[in-house]
């Protein structure tokens, strides 16, 4: 028998795998991805809460707007990448320093 | 004719501001500095001559006065009233002054063209310090006030130090100008003294003021040091008399003052800052009566006449004998202020001023021409001189006529004025015991006067020449407006008639009539009962400025019974005759010891006594040998020894201890406290919050982030 637990338990495994990613790889791939892991994890909590608690719609509709937003996030953020490396020839994340003074 | 200031103000402000010029011109042109102080002073004269003429024989001759106050500051503070006005006052008796200063003055400086033209030690410098003097004397007669007076009093202490140690390059030059200005100081401290406590009871020093409150008797019940305070007043303000006109005991400036050109000599012994004692006693007359002093003015006086008379008499010095009788007739004039004698007081200094200033003009007329060819300098010794009666005819005239006046001879201003004081010296001492030897020591001082000027002139001009070389190289004198005019103009002044319509003493007084004494009429005593309840206030520095007063009828009978009046002025009579005699006798005396040489003088069988005179009674040796040595100067090492054994080395020295280590102390609490944990810790504890900071400032997005994040989870850990 699943309950609540297990899915919020999944979600936050999968929430700090995430941060993990994001924190410590240097790839700027690497780190959308994480960004993705994140994004689905909070998409996880949505369906979790909205199938044990609140027994509506709303909560699955959620994580439906999160896959577009995280589609079209991933666009841009590839894109991104592909200009920086463009520019860079490098995808590392602290070669990204034109902000800096 | 009303007065306003802009007629009375010249007087004092031209020669005043003559002196400003010609101080400033004075290093490029001689020349223009004597001219603009010559201006100066005959401009003064010129505008006194009309104060003289309003108050002598025009509208004011029946007693008005002059009299103008202004606010020179005002430091009142709610009761405390300290308000100190300047101001002018002009009576008859500051008239005629006023009028014989500023021309006695003139004729001083038209001399002094001829007497210091080409001279080494500044022939400008010296008309500097003449008008200036000039400005003194005249401020000092019209001043309302007695601190005013004692301004201008020391401005002519000054001029007179000035003009006295005049050829600074000699030695005795320097030292009579530092003794003639210390001696002096010793009558101005008291002259102060007296003039704040006055203040202290009246409130004001202003004449009228002062006379006001001997009126109303402000002074009755006060003391200090247990005698009434009027009477130390008194005392206080004629040592101030004491000290400037020269009386015994601090007559030793005036002899030794003969260092200075002879015209400054004429100008400070004769025409004016003697005077000015003398005219200050008058001035102050009721506070002298008030504190019944006057037989100590008599007799201080008589001392000092007879005194100066002594020395004069085996003086060799033809200044030196001047000097002396200066002394001796400022004896007289003190005399008369002592006995009562208040305007033949007054005519005396008139008088004596005139012949004095013309006597020591004429002394300057000799002594300038009598050139010592061996040793380059002037001759003042009369036992080189003799016989000059032929080389120098109208100088001999001029000093002739003054020696005639001096001496008390009739028909002479000396005659009029000394007969005046001792007549009243006389009447006193018929009346009063105790001041017999008062008439004494004046007959016997005008004796003796008669003799030694007399001696002068025999020594000077009569018989052969004693100095043939020095004889020989005299020029004959010719007549020089600048020599002879001021001579012969001043010995015109000695004539009796100027000063009197009737020749005579007082004792005649009866016989020609009360008119024919006009200068006994204007100068009267002050009369303290018409100044009762007065108040400065009525004044209140607007512009008017003439006041009638009552003057107090002039009365020969001197306030008594016409039988007593009678007796008086038979007393009188007999006491003119008495002086005449005593003026005849010193001349015949004098002729036959010196001029007929058929007695023997007698300086052989008075030796001891000779010696005496000869060192002017030891007072200079007392003053400077015992007083200074043994008195003054081992009680300022004693002050200098607690001023530095005491003083310094345990007020200062220990003081400067403590504070060493005060400061030690701040220096430490500086070091330590403000500049290492203050100042240096303020710097390491930002530098150390600056290290802290700049690690979470590096730049990089993902340490941001982790930050960030941990953050968050911090923060939702405390919602929980």
């Amino acid at each position: 028998m699943m309950n609540l637990a297990a899915y919020l338990f999944i979600s936050l495994v999968l929430f700090l795998c995430g941060i993990i990613v994001i924190i410590a790889r240097k790839n700027i791939v690497a780190i959308l991805i994480g960004m993705e892991l994140i994004l689905n994890a909070a998409a996880l909590n949505f369906v979790a809460y909205s199938r044990y608690v609140t027994h509506h719609i709303d909560g699955h509709i959620f994580p439906l707007f999160i896959i577009v937003v995280a589609a079209a996030e991933a666009v841009v953020g590839l894109a991104i990448v592909i200009r920086f490396f463009q520019i860079k020839e490098t995808i590392h994340i602290d070669d990204a320093t034109q902000l800096q003074s | 004719m009303e007065y306003t200031l802009t007629s009375i103000a010249p007087i004092v402000l031209l020669p005043f501001l003559a002196f400003i010029l010609s101080a400033l011109v004075v290093k490029k042109s001689d020349n223009l500095a004597v001219g603009i102080a010559l201006s100066g002073i005959v401009g003064s004269a010129i505008f006194s001559s009309r104060v003289f003429y309003d108050f002598v024989f025009g509208v004011y001759s029946k007693g008005y006065y002059i009299h103008k106050v202004f606010n020179w500051f005002d430091l009142s503070y709610g009761d405390l009233v300290f308000k100190v006005d300047m101001g002018i006052y002009i009576d008859n008796m500051a008239a005629i002054l006023l009028f014989m200063v500023t021309m006695v003055g003139s004729m001083i400086m038209i001399f002094s063209t001829y007497y210091m033209k080409g001279d080494k030690f500044g022939y400008g410098r010296f008309f500097v310090y003449m008008i200036l003097f000039s400005t003194g004397m005249i401020g000092l007669t019209i001043s309302d006030n007695l601190l005013s007076v004692f301004m201008f009093w020391e401005l002519m202490g000054f001029c007179s130090y000035s003009l006295i140690g005049f050829y600074y390059q000699k030695e005795s030059a320097a030292q009579a100008c530092v003794k003639a200005f210390m001696t002096t100081r010793v009558g101005d401290v008291f002259f102060l003294l007296a003039i704040v406590a006055i203040w202290s009871v009246v409130g004001s020093v202003s004449f009228v003021d002062i006379y006001a409150a001997l009126a109303d008797e402000k002074f009755a019940g006060l003391a200090i040091f247990g005698i009434p305070l009027i009477t130390f007043i008194a005392i206080s303000i004629f040592m101030g008399t004491i000290g400037k006109s020269a009386q015994f005991p601090l007559q030793v400036w005036l002899p030794d003052a003969m260092q200075g050109p002879t015209p400054c000599s004429a100008m400070i012994h004769a025409a004016t800052m003697v005077a000015a004692g003398v005219y200050l006693a008058l001035r102050v007359y009721p506070i002298l009566e008030a504190g019944h002093i006057l037989i100590f003015v008599a007799y201080i006086g008589g001392i000092t006449a007879l005194g100066a008379a002594t020395i004069a008499l085996v003086q060799t010095d033809i200044k030196a004998v001047l000097a002396y009788s200066t002394i001796s007739q400022l004896g007289y004039m003190v005399l008369g202020v002592g006995v009562g004698a208040y305007n033949a007081a007054f005519m005396h200094l008139i008088a004596h001023a005139v012949f004095k200033a013309c006597l020591f003009l004429a002394s300057g007329s000799i002594i300038h021409e009598l050139h010592d060819h061996h040793t380059g300098g002037h001759v003042q010794e009369m036992p080189r001189m003799g016989g000059l009666r032929k080389k120098m005819p109208l100088t001999f005239i001029a000093m002739l006529l003054c020696t005639f006046a001096i001496s008390g001879f009739p028909f002479f201003s000396g005659f009029v004025s000394k007969d005046r004081i001792l007549g009243d010296a006389f009447v006193m001492a018929t009346q009063h015991g105790s001041f017999i030897p008062v008439a004494i020591l004046g007959y016997a001082a005008a004796f003796l006067t008669a003799f030694y000027m007399f001696r002068m002139m025999f020594l000077t001009f009569f018989g052969e020449p004693r100095d043939k070389e020095l004889y020989d190289h005299t020029k004959q004198e010719t007549l020089l407006w600048n020599r002879n005019m001021p001579l012969l103009f001043l010995s015109i002044f000695t004539l009796g008639v100027f000063y009197s319509g009737s020749f005579t003493g007082q004792g005649l007084v009866k016989v020609a009539g009360d008119r024919y004494e006009w200068f006994s009429t204007l100068v009267q005593k002050p009369h303290v009962e018409n100044f009762k309840s007065y108040s400065k206030s009525e004044f209140n520095y607007e512009d008017s400025i003439t006041r009638n007063f009552e003057k107090s009828h002039y009365d020969a009978s001197h306030g008594m019974s016409a039988d007593k009046a009678h007796h008086v002025h038979h007393i009188h009579s007999i006491g003119a005759v008495i002086s005449i005699f005593i003026a005849l006798g010193g001349f015949l005396l004098a002729f036959f010891m010196y001029f007929k040489k058929s007695i023997n003088p007698w300086a052989s069988k008075f030796a001891w006594y000779t010696k005496v005179l000869k060192n002017k009674y030891y007072f200079d040796d007392f003053y400077l040998g015992g007083l200074i040595q043994k008195g003054l100067l081992p009680m300022n090492r004693f002050f200098a020894w607690i001023d530095m054994g005491i003083y310094d080395r345990f007020f200062i020295d220990g003081w400067e201890r403590v504070l060493a280590v005060c400061y030690s102390a701040a220096g430490w609490f500086d070091r330590i406290i403000v500049d290492t944990i203050f100042v240096d810790g303020i710097g390491a504890g930002t530098r150390l919050v600056n290290v802290i900071l700049r690690t979470f400032q590096s730049g990089k997005i993902q340490f941001y982030f982790l930050v960030g994040f941990i953050g968050l989870a911090g923060y939702i850990l405390t919602l929980l």
